[in-house]
């Protein structure tokens, strides 16, 4: 989980729970553009014939979105805060074999 | 990328191949090359290697292929309906163990025993077999409802919420509060190729009471 390892507390709700907010430093975002190697594509070329869950997809989207939120908790680290605030997640396919991943928050301090 | 337009992409690969080697054939070029290795050969010789390698994959596609459909056709149905059955059967027993559904969709900033909070996610890739995909095409002439696609994207919904109830637990999160649900095509500039399959997130904000 992110706020274990980065010591900072992230949330996808406007305000934290019995934390008040003093101060905020803006939108802070962090992205990846994953793309699928040929081998995954082809055993999940053949799953999808089939139908039902596609298992390593899954798995891929979830490392690139632990990135992208990795990467916009150390923008939100760089800014001086200690917690973000609102946190949403936006994906995009931009060619059939890459899609990109984007989380964006707001940067806050709270007591 | 397999496609299942095999029947076009096959000829085209033979017959490069088969163009290929009557260059390589051709005594012309032969005399001309030195002892000394040709550039042009060795392109040659690598473009008849992928080609053989095209041709041995499109016939084992072609072949493992109507294997596949006709599992599809046979089983697909079947084992959607297995899914949304295992799924509903782990998202009840959560809700007996703890009395209530903990995930909320509802803003939590009025409670006032927190102690911490955090984000959770889970996600699920979800497609339709080739079976499927063929009869909801079948279904697009006439309009309406297509209610197998419905099937498959709510298997995939309920899925991503029952993963993050079980990741949400074994965090250590007693409610899950603020939950947003986005669903977003994998693939939408494959076109008529390529896999198709949505993806369905989930996530939203943990927290813990005193």
């Amino acid at each position: 989980m992110v706020q274990d390892v980065e010591g900072i507390i992230v949330v996808n709700t406007e305000t934290i729970p019995g934390k008040l907010i003093t101060e905020s430093f803006g939108v802070v975002s962090g992205s990846t553009v994953r793309a699928k190697h040929i081998g995954r594509d082809i055993t999940q070329g053949f799953k999808n014939i089939i139908g039902g869950e596609l298992h390593k997809y899954t798995e891929l989207l979830e490392e690139s979105r632990t990135e992208a939120l990795s990467r916009m908790v150390s923008d939100a680290i760089a800014r001086g805060a200690n917690a973000v605030v609102n946190v949403r997640f936006a994906t995009s396919a931009i060619t059939p074999g890459a899609a990109e991943l984007f989380a964006y928050g707001t940067a806050v301090k709270i007591e | 990328m397999p496609t299942h337009n095999f029947q076009i992409r096959n000829p085209v690969t033979i017959l490069l191949t088969i163009f290929i080697i009557v260059l390589s054939l051709d005594p012309v070029s032969a005399q001309s090359s030195n002892a000394s290795v040709n550039i042009g050969e060795l392109i040659g010789i690598l473009l008849l290697i992928f080609g053989v390698l095209g041709v041995i994959w499109g016939l084992i596609w072609m072949f493992a292929y109507p294997i596949f459909l006709l599992y599809a056709l046979i089983f697909s149905g079947k084992n959607l309906d297995n899914m949304i059955l295992k799924t509903v059967e782990r998202e009840r027993a959560i809700i007996s163990k703890f009395g209530k559904d903990i995930l909320s969709n509802i803003d939590g900033g009025f409670r006032k025993d927190v102690i911490s909070s955090g984000i959770v996610w889970a996600g699920a890739v979800y497609g339709p077999s080739h079976w499927h995909q063929l009869l909801g095409k079948l279904y697009n002439w006439f309009g309406g409802s297509i209610d197998i696609f419905q099937k498959v994207i709510s298997a995939g919904r309920a899925e991503s919420m029952q993963r993050l109830r079980e990741i949400a637990i074994e965090e250590g999160w007693d409610e899950v509060i603020n939950v947003r649900i986005d669903t977003s095509p994998m693939a939408p500039a494959a076109g008529r190729k390529g896999i198709k399959a949505v993806e369905v997130f989930a996530y939203g904000t943990g927290i813990k009471y005193n």
